[in-house]
């Protein structure tokens, strides 16, 4: 590795420390909360609190709106945060705080380690429309059931609560089983359930289609190598203009990646 | 003959439809599949008895949801299950349900034979979805606590001084009085806590106590 390369994967350095600095607060906050009974800082992913400054996920609130029929007013302010995040800079939340992103991209390194190959083979499976009906029939099953689904079976709020009862019960739910499912997906295709599966990341993506943080290309610089594709976690070709639609998750890779700088982050 | 009969079923048997086409009809029965599956699968829990069983509330006498919980009716579908009432009891009271309670998964649930709620009044200031309504002490109403006669020994036995619940409650002479040296519960007052049965020495065979807190509030129907 040279100075150069080294100093180019700026983006997944500094996305791999946001992974993890999340990561490590949603494992040290239950432990915190029990031992300290500090709870300055609490929960998780599904409902973060800090201070007076209450996160809710808006998959997870619009889900108890819909099927309670009752609005509660914190629970809009809470959802206020994450939604314009997700208006102004996308699916960010995906690519830069989400548990299962960080332990994908563990095990994308350690499987890189292993198999000595710098790209994984991407292979597309399905079609990448999926993930919208993944959204409408989630929330179609909700509403017929009469009770979130999202709520006790999505994978970053499992890694959480797992932690909290690894901690706080010394025990572990059954359902933990899906974070598993989930990253051996991972194993077997390339973030199959983040491309296809996620309602949460449908949702974000939907919110994010007029997003402000767009990363764009220089075609005057492209030289037409398609790395950045296959740096993709998502497998979206960023040389055709992919990265302006709703599936990108603008996580910074093909950005790294390219070695004529044609691609940049635009506000 | 045969070989041009294979001849002419060969195209056949190796063309491929467009793949555009296939995954539009995949995609579409996949949908479709999803919806019927979960209509059924909607209808079956609500008709069947065996199965309605499995989504029955996991709520009953001496588990109890937190103080300020809204009924049954609603409280699996307002609950966002962030665990943050959970987090935030000191006494380790709240416990969240796994997914062998069906969709009342990761739902909070207080046995106060184990350990009782102490009425800190915290879980309901962090709740972010009103599922557990910000409300006082003795607005509490967890359920009620209910005197076992045959089993209390006041009650039963002649000269048993035993007053540990009318000790222990946190509205002694409110929700508790005695009457000639036996407790008995005044149901106004009773937020039910579970202090009382925490207490109780008397475990029955049933793993029931001698006063036990029933969930009545918890199973009143929800006004629209």
């Amino acid at each position: 590795m040279t100075s150069r390369s080294a100093k180019k994967a700026f983006y997944g350095r500094f996305r791999l420390f946001c992974l993890a600095t999340a990561f490590c607060l949603i494992l040290v906050v239950p432990a915190l909360n029990k031992y300290l009974h500090f709870s300055f800082i609490q929960g998780w992913f599904q409902s973060l609190s800090i201070g007076h400054l209450w996160f809710v996920s808006p998959l997870e609130g619009i889900e108890s709106i819909l099927t309670s029929k009752t609005i509660y007013a914190p629970l809009l302010v809470g959802m206020l945060g994450p939604v314009l995040l997700a208006l102004l800079l996308g699916r960010v939340f995906c690519s830069w705080i989400c548990p299962i992103s960080f332990l994908s991209e563990l095990l994308d390194r350690f499987i890189r380690l292993v198999t000595r190959k710098r790209f994984r083979k991407q292979a597309s499976p399905l079609p990448r429309k999926l993930i919208w009906f993944a959204l409408l029939g989630e929330v179609i099953i909700t509403l017929i059931i009469g009770a979130p689904i999202f709520v006790f079976l999505s994978p970053p709020g499992l890694v959480g609560r797992e932690i909290m009862m690894a901690t706080l019960f010394h025990t572990l739910a059954i359902e933990g089983i899906i974070v598993v499912i989930v990253l051996l997906l991972h194993m077997a295709s390339r973030r199959l359930f983040c491309r296809y599966l996620c309602p949460l990341g449908a949702l974000l993506g939907i919110l994010g289609i007029k997003r402000r943080l767009i990363i764009t290309k220089d075609p005057e610089k492209c030289v037409e190598c398609s790395l950045c594709k296959k740096a993709c976690p998502l497998g979206l070709d960023p040389a055709t203009g992919e990265t302006t639609s709703a599936y990108c998750w603008n996580c910074g890779e093909c950005i790294d990646i390219c070695k004529t700088r044609a691609l940049t982050f635009r506000w | 003959m045969l070989r041009m009969k294979l001849k002419k079923l060969k195209p056949a048997l190796t063309s491929r439809k467009d793949p555009r086409e296939e995954n539009g009809s995949t995609r579409r029965d996949l949908v479709k599949f999803l919806v019927a599956g979960a209509g059924w699968a909607a209808v079956a829990c609500r008709s069947h008895p065996a199965l309605s069983a499995g989504t029955a509330s996991p709520v009953k006498t001496n588990i109890l949801r937190p103080p300020g919980a809204v009924p049954e009716e609603i409280f699996p579908a307002k609950c966002i299950r962030c665990g943050r009432c959970v987090e935030v009891c000191p006494y380790e009271s709240i416990v969240p349900t796994d997914i062998r309670d069906t969709i009342y998964a990761g739902t909070p649930l207080i046995d106060v034979t184990k350990i009782p709620c102490y009425l800190c009044m915290k879980c309901v200031e962090v709740c972010p979805t009103g599922t557990l309504s910000r409300i006082s002490q003795q607005e509490t109403r967890m359920g009620l606590a209910v005197i076992d006669k045959h089993a209390c020994v006041t009650w039963n036995q002649e000269l048993a001084l035993c007053r540990t619940c009318y000790n222990v409650c946190p509205f002694k002479e409110k929700a508790i009085k005695l009457d000639q040296l036996r407790p008995v519960v005044i149901d106004k007052f009773c937020t039910g806590c579970g202090l009382c049965t925490h207490g109780c020495p008397i475990t029955q065979k049933s793993g029931k106590k001698a006063i036990n807190i029933e969930p009545i509030y918890s199973f009143k129907p929800v006004k629209w």
